[in-house]
């Protein structure tokens, strides 16, 4: 993994230097981009393995950016960092190849979990067969009610807005919710959304 | 006199008959004493005995009688020199001149009987007057007081009487300073004085707001007119007192309210822009996470270099104090400050607005350009107020331009007449419509689907309340130019 370089895009100066000094001091080789024109630019000299970028920047969004990779670069692995709350953009982010999200802030071993699993992506794409196959087995355990919380979730929706839509109360919605991770086995909501687009829930 | 002489006092019917009877009367007392007593004056009758009897009849009824009575005395008088033995030419003198006297009484008569009408007619017309001024100054609601040159009061309406609570007796004669509380009270007279020798008006013919005292002691705000007047020799001054303490409390009360209802919107603004906020806060937070938990990794590596882990220690409380700035000048805008105007600076007030205003704006790639002129640098404004006018621009700005190619917010400065500072807020953005340019300040009104339509309402109301004046406008070569004025201060005011 020594030779493996992390590209680290974001506008906001502390957030890349910090996040170059974290990974560094994971043990890894970060490369730090103030913007996604920047990265862009460089990218046919460089070496990449993995890219972690910033959702919201001025002239080329993360979302914009994920778009040109997937056209320059296809199967270069991309995390996205997104805001607290920032549900529908993670969505967004997923449904066009990035292998994960995650929310500012964040632990350290949530990001480094994420990029060693990237990393590990390069080599193998995609979910394996039999992995989907255990998933959609999971996907059959949740309830018809489970099921909606699941796609009001992984639609982007927050809590108090899957409650309206099927009449429940916000504070049912988090019950469900737990539910639907718990049996799904996901550790995080990202985790979740990357298995419903795997299972064809949301059309990845 | 004819129908339309009515308003000059007329002699009744009784009076007129009075007259013509007392004038007949005189004259045949006269022709019978004449005739009965044939009195002579050198050897005539004596025509000179019907005089008093024509002058009376011209004294009470003027022209008319007179005549009347002349002509019967000549008459008469005939009568008694043909009986007496014919004319001669001292008796035709005699009757010329009778009835000469006869005429020039009868004008007399009527000249004076006019005189007296007039003259009657004049005090009914004053006396009329004075009761109809009395009235007024009787019923006025205001306190009203005359003054002469020394401050000695003349007169003292009966409001005054209801406002100062002195009775007239009182006051009137005495120096009107007792009216007033300490330190006016002693310099009233000087006040006086030195108008009196400068002819340099403060308080006659302008009006303010000066402070009265009561007899009981207590004082109230009284709004205060003085007009001069001069009379004969003298200088008179009219003092014309509203009570206006109950107005006071309720400007005071509307202030209170306007300032309540400008701090709840600046609330909601910052409510709207919670999510921007909280975005805002994240960066440096999760910047001071990665700093730290990187050292962390160092350490537990056992390859911590103390300079590397120091460097990341400085950047983690840089970020920590950036974090601090966000809620300190979050916290300045949401609190209630309510103070007083104080000498601000334009090129601040529009720095830490702007900081607020792009929260969350960064993606969209707005650019702001600032034109401020140094010379109007230093303006009278509650800053909390002002840059909740400028945030407010300056997000309506970066809406405006949410659908525009070319995304650039230029602030400017700028002097302005009467001792003004213009500050304006240009965008590039789509314009505004001229249907919504004439609503763009009233209360509720909005173009925004989510919007409340009190943003410029508000903003208005804190510019207006600054004395200043707010307007938009389309800016040359498309979007909008909002302009609005404050009081420039003199910047040898200003400490710093």
């Amino acid at each position: 993994m020594s030779d493996a370089i992390v590209h680290i895009v974001d506008d906001d100066a502390a957030m890349r230097d910090s996040l170059a000094f974290l990974l560094a001091a994971a043990g890894m080789k970060a490369e730090a981009h103030e913007s996604a024109m920047a990265f862009l630019k460089a990218l046919p000299g460089l070496s990449a393995s993995c890219v972690v970028t910033d959702v919201r920047m001025p002239e080329m969004s993360g979302i914009d950016l994920l778009g040109r990779l997937h056209a320059e670069r296809p199967g270069l692995p991309v995390i996205v960092m997104t805001g607290h709350g920032d549900i529908a953009l993670a969505v967004q982010a997923m449904k066009l190849g990035a292998v994960d999200f995650i929310e500012k802030p964040f632990d350290d071993t949530v990001l480094i979990a994420a990029v060693e699993s990237a990393l590990g992506k390069t080599r193998e794409l995609g979910l394996r067969d039999a992995e989907r196959a255990e998933i959609i087995a999971r996907l059959e355990q949740l309830s018809p009610r489970e099921r909606q919380v699941l796609d009001g979730l992984v639609g982007g929706k927050p809590n108090k807005v899957i409650a309206f839509d099927l009449d429940i109360s916000p504070r049912t919605v988090e019950v469900y919710r737990a539910n639907v991770m718990t049996k799904m086995q996901a550790a995080s909501l990202s985790q979740l959304v990357r298995m419903a687009i795997a299972a064809g829930i949301v059309p990845g | 006199m004819g129908p339309l002489g009515q308003q000059k006092p007329m002699r009744s019917p009784a009076s007129h008959a009075l007259a013509y009877g007392a004038t007949l009367a005189c004259v045949a007392l006269s022709l019978l004493v004449v005739l009965l007593i044939q009195p002579e004056i050198a050897g005539r009758p004596a025509t000179l005995l019907f005089v008093p009897a024509v002058i009376v009849a011209a004294a009470l009824g003027g022209a008319l009688p007179g005549l009347i009575a002349s002509g019967a005395s000549v008459v008469g008088a005939a009568i008694a020199i043909a009986r007496a033995g014919g004319f001669d030419t001292a008796s035709t003198v005699d009757l010329i001149v009778l009835g000469a006297i006869g005429l020039a009484s009868s004008w007399f008569g009527e000249r004076l009987l006019r005189a007296r009408a007039d003259a009657a007619a004049r005090t009914a017309e004053v006396t009329e007057q004075s009761a109809f001024l009395q009235s007024v100054l009787d019923t006025v609601p205001d306190a009203i007081m005359v003054i002469d040159d020394r401050g000695l009061l003349l007169t003292y309406s009966p409001a005054a009487k209801r406002l100062f609570g002195y009775d007239a007796d009182e006051v009137l004669g005495r120096n009107v300073s007792m009216l007033m509380p300490s330190p006016y009270r002693d310099h009233h007279d000087a006040y006086i004085e030195r108008y009196l020798k400068t002819g340099e008006r403060r308080i006659i013919g302008i009006g303010r707001v000066v402070v009265g005292q009561r007899k009981d002691g207590t004082t109230f705000p009284m709004e205060l007119a003085v007009a001069e007047m001069r009379a004969g020799s003298g200088r008179y001054f009219t003092g014309f007192v509203r009570d206006v303490t109950e107005r006071q409390r309720t400007e005071a009360r509307l202030h209170d309210l306007q300032t309540e209802l400008i701090h709840v919107s600046r609330l909601t603004a910052m409510g709207e822009m919670a999510s921007a906020l909280a975005h805002e806060l994240n960066q440096p937070l999760s910047a001071i996470a990665n700093y730290l938990r990187g050292s962390r990794r160092l350490i537990d590596r056992g390859d911590a270099d103390p300079g590397v882990l120091g460097g990341a220690l400085d950047k983690a409380a840089d970020q920590a104090l950036r974090a601090g700035d966000i809620i300190h000048r979050l916290r300045d805008f949401v609190a209630k400050g309510e103070g007083e105007p104080l000498v601000e600076r334009v090129g601040k007030l529009v720095e830490e607005a702007t900081a607020l205003a792009l929260v969350g704006a960064k993606e969209l790639g707005v650019s702001v350009r600032y034109a401020l002129d140094p010379e109007a640098d230093f303006v009278l404004a509650d800053r909390v107020q002002i840059q909740q006018v400028l945030v407010n621009l300056i997000r309506n700005a970066v809406d405006a331009m949410e659908g525009t190619q070319r995304r650039v917010i230029t602030i400017a400065s700028a002097p302005a007449e009467g001792g003004f500072v213009e500050i304006s807020v240009r965008d590039t953005g789509i314009g505004i419509p001229s249907e919504v340019a004439e609503r763009l300040f009233q209360p509720f009104f909005t173009t925004k689907p989510s919007g409340m339509g009190v943003g410029l309402s508000i903003c208005r109301t804190i510019v207006e309340a600054h004395g200043g004046r707010i307007a938009a406008e389309a800016a040359p070569g498309g979007g909008t130019i909002f302009r609005f004025t404050l009081r420039a201060a003199p910047s040898e005011v200003h400490h710093e």
